[in-house]
């Protein structure tokens, strides 16, 4: 007994080392970034001709949701889209001709998230009822049949994505943490802890070898996670409100962010710190998708403001802006092959530019 | 106690991490990022367009076929 009132003092002397150690580290790590910060971004790329006039157009639309449309995921084949609705409906389009091949009703509104497997066989979707549940896809019977429940959090969850095969999931959810799952058994793999706020949206290190993933949050942080150990690596600070989307830089090098701030930023991984700010007085709206273009050399951006701002990466210039969504642009994805972007949005409709 | 304990030392833990990661330039960085741009760039059809709309998958479908 005596020993164990022992313990209690040391702790308590612990606890104020370790967070003056905290805050030393803050400082070190600060001046560590600064040290390297030698050349601005955009004195580099001033170097660089200005674009030629972009010719990108609106070249499908499709309709069919009953409600907001909330998220969308290309399938592999570059030709079919998952989407998901607040009108609790999962649909699966063929982009090519506008036709709608599968339309599944989930038992919850506001299907958050959805994500097709990189074979094309399988799609996962949820939202508000805190689960993950894949459907096998096929002709034969109706999906539904199949659909397996593979992972519950203890909230919402928000986004979904396939870690190179069909056999795991990974998840980000309104509850703070993500989560690697295992579609067979439903075990969870790994549960990654950091976030302080909702985790929003997260995205796979294009290298495979990576296995990294990047996840951002209503705490208005970024963080890289280790898939293999559940660590969190790195993490980066800078924008003012949410993240609602982030998205590796075709390398891997880099990350991209939209915030419910108006803001875009670029944080470089092997700098450890924001590179770029993608911003003008006028944009005053949040984002809420962010995806670039195969070379990495655009960016665009979805806001609330229902227009898609197409920026120069490197300039930090914007080079143009997408009209034709009615509502806010709720999410924007790249085609696997970089021919064209999907976005959906509010106003129920999802459209294809090329 | 313990559990204030565990949530600071792993928070220190977290930035100890962080704090010992090799770091490069920031004017690295960028150049690294400006080369893997100018060696996709041709392969980037929303930046440099489609050479004939013929290659453009969602190009709008011509009202007459040639058959």
């Amino acid at each position: 007994m005596s020993e164990g009132g022992l313990k209690v003092e040391q702790p308590m002397e612990s606890v104020e080392a370790l967070s003056r150690e905290a805050e030393g580290l803050k400082v070190k790590l600060e001046e560590e970034r600064q040290k390297l910060n030698d050349v601005p971004l955009t004195t580099v790329a001033a170097r660089l001709e200005n674009l030629p006039p972009l010719n990108i157009k609106p070249r499908r639309v499709l309709k069919g949701h009953q409600g907001k449309v909330l998220c969308s995921d290309w399938c592999n084949d570059k030709r079919h889209l998952v989407s998901s609705s607040q009108d609790g409906k999962m649909i699966i389009w063929d982009a090519f001709t506008t036709n709608k091949e599968h339309a599944v009703t989930m038992p919850t509104t506001w299907v958050m998230a959805c994500a097709y497997a990189p074979t094309g066989n399988m799609v996962a979707c949820g939202g508000l009822d805190n689960k993950v549940t894949v459907y096998p896809l096929s002709f034969d019977e109706d999906v539904t049949q199949k659909k397996k429940a593979v992972g519950t959090h203890t909230s919402y969850m928000s986004c979904c994505t396939f870690p190179y095969s069909d056999q795991q999931i990974l998840t980000g959810s309104g509850d703070s943490t993500c989560a690697l799952w295992d579609v067979e058994s439903g075990l969870m793999l790994q549960s990654f802890h950091g976030h302080q706020g909702d985790v929003m949206a997260l995205d796979l290190a294009p290298s495979e070898n990576g296995n990294t993933f990047v996840s951002g949050g209503c705490d208005k942080m970024a963080l890289i996670w280790d898939m293999r150990t559940g660590q969190c690596v790195q993490s980066f600070e800078g924008h003012e409100s949410d993240i609602n989307s982030v998205k590796f830089y075709p390398s891997g090098d880099a990350i991209a962010t939209g915030s419910d701030d108006a803001t875009c930023r670029l944080f470089d991984l092997r700098a450890d710190r924001e590179i770029a700010v993608y911003t003008k007085e006028s944009i005053i709206f949040g984002v809420n998708a962010v995806d670039f273009s195969v070379s990495g050399r655009l960016l665009f951006a979805g806001y609330n403001d229902y227009t898609v701002n197409v920026w120069d990466a490197l300039k930090c210039q914007r080079l143009t802006i997408l009209y034709g969504h009615e509502n806010r642009v709720s999410c924007l994805k790249m085609s696997p092959d970089g021919t064209a972007i999907s976005t959906g949005s509010w106003d129920f409709t999802l459209r294809i530019w090329a | 106690m313990q559990t204030n304990l565990q949530v600071q030392s792993s928070i220190v833990e977290q930035l100890r991490r962080e704090a010992s990661i090799k770091r490069t330039p920031v004017s690295e960085a960028v150049e690294d990022i400006k080369q893997f741009i100018l060696q996709h760039e041709q392969e980037d059809y929303l930046l440099i367009g489609f050479s004939s709309q013929k290659n453009n998958p969602f190009r709008e479908k011509s009202s007459c076929d040639i058959l």
